[in-house]
């Protein structure tokens, strides 16, 4: 537990608040990840009025092709924007620091094919996925707040 | 610096016009426990943070929040997109309608306008994380509010996973808490402010 050393919680005393430190628990994969909004299912606290929505996301029946691509960049990215704030506090955790590698690699070859296939999302992605462009695509594709492809 | 990507942190599809949701809807765009508050709060006090990786957190914490602001302006916008005139008078949007037509504007659901006044940046790291913590937790209990009352599945699914975050923040805000307090004198916590008598602070602890 090296990263304990790091940030473990100090003696409870008078007049202070102390919150425990998350230990590292099993992730959840990536879809259920997003749909519930965390990747760790130790810290999945549901409503009782929110139980039991259907995840939209994690059935790729009758999704087309580039929602699905769509779907699995939003399911990476937000794995790694809640790693982010994991290893924020946990700076020296192995499992942690392993999982963020593994998915940064796998978002940015999922963002280089969405380029390539569809539009960039991002303008690194760009010159990734479409090296040879002969025209800058950065206004191509929907944008984000409409919907669309989801 | 920030960098744009065209896609929503969560994905938004609203099928359904609905200017009354998304009139109680708009209260995380620009209310007192919304969205945009929440990234200005974290995005202010993070200058004066004495423990560096607790301004870190608070940078990406804050750029999340950003994320959300957006989440919720996309649900609005989807919600009154295709307004009618006569869906324009439905009680409670009427009046936001006659200011804004079917534009985003930053404000409370009561009509209340958004204002710096929502949060505090109070320059004192005990006081400020406080802060940052109960604001986790108001922003809960709005989406509590919202999912209690709002039944279309388009808009349930995504105010599900922004409640989840408060929670997962409030965590994050806590272990940020611990951080700071080993820094400090644990027999009197209060004895000098971090981030003003710095002085005191780094004989206390190198960081």
């Amino acid at each position: 537990m090296g990263f304990l050393d790091n940030c473990c919680n100090t003696c409870e005393t008078l007049a202070m608040a102390s919150v425990p430190q998350q230990e590292w628990c099993e992730p959840y994969d990536l879809e259920t990840a997003l749909s519930n909004g965390t990747i760790f299912p130790c810290l999945n606290l549901e409503f009782y009025k929110a139980e039991n929505i259907p995840c939209s996301i994690c059935n790729p029946e009758g999704q087309s092709e580039q929602a699905k691509q769509l779907n699995q960049i939003n399911a990476v990215s937000f794995a790694i924007n809640d790693l982010t704030l994991y290893l924020d506090t946990h700076p020296d955790c192995k499992n942690g620091l392993a999982l963020f590698k593994e998915l940064t690699e796998k978002r940015l070859g999922l963002l280089a094919d969405y380029a390539k296939e569809y539009n960039p999302l991002t303008q690194s992605s760009m010159i990734t996925g479409t090296p040879d462009t002969e025209k800058y695509g950065w206004a191509e594709g929907p944008v984000p707040w409409e919907g669309g492809h989801v | 610096m920030w960098c744009y990507e065209k896609r929503l942190q969560f994905p938004v599809k609203i099928r359904k016009t609905c200017p009354k949701t998304a009139q109680l809807i708009i209260s995380q765009y620009g209310g007192p426990d919304g969205e945009l508050s929440a990234s200005m709060r974290y995005l202010a006090q993070r200058y004066s943070m004495p423990v560096k990786k607790v301004g870190g957190l608070m940078t990406d914490i804050g750029t999340e929040e950003i994320n959300h602001m957006e989440i919720i302006c996309a649900m609005v916008y989807q919600l009154t997109k295709n307004l009618t005139p006569e869906e324009a008078k439905t009680a409670g949007f009427d009046a936001y309608y006659i200011d804004h037509t079917a534009g985003l504007w930053p404000q409370a659901a009561a009509g209340v306008p958004f204002t710096s006044l929502e949060f505090q940046s109070k320059g004192d790291a005990m006081a400020d994380l406080y802060e940052d913590l109960a604001a986790e937790q108001k922003a809960r209990t709005v989406y509590e509010n919202l999912l209690r009352v709002i039944e279309d599945p388009d808009v349930r699914e995504p105010l599900k996973f922004l409640r989840a975050r408060e929670i997962v923040h409030f965590q994050r805000f806590g272990e940020a808490l611990e951080m700071t307090k080993q820094k400090l004198d644990s027999k009197n916590f209060y004895y000098f402010n971090p981030e003003f008598d710095k002085k005191m602070f780094c004989q206390e602890k190198e960081l």
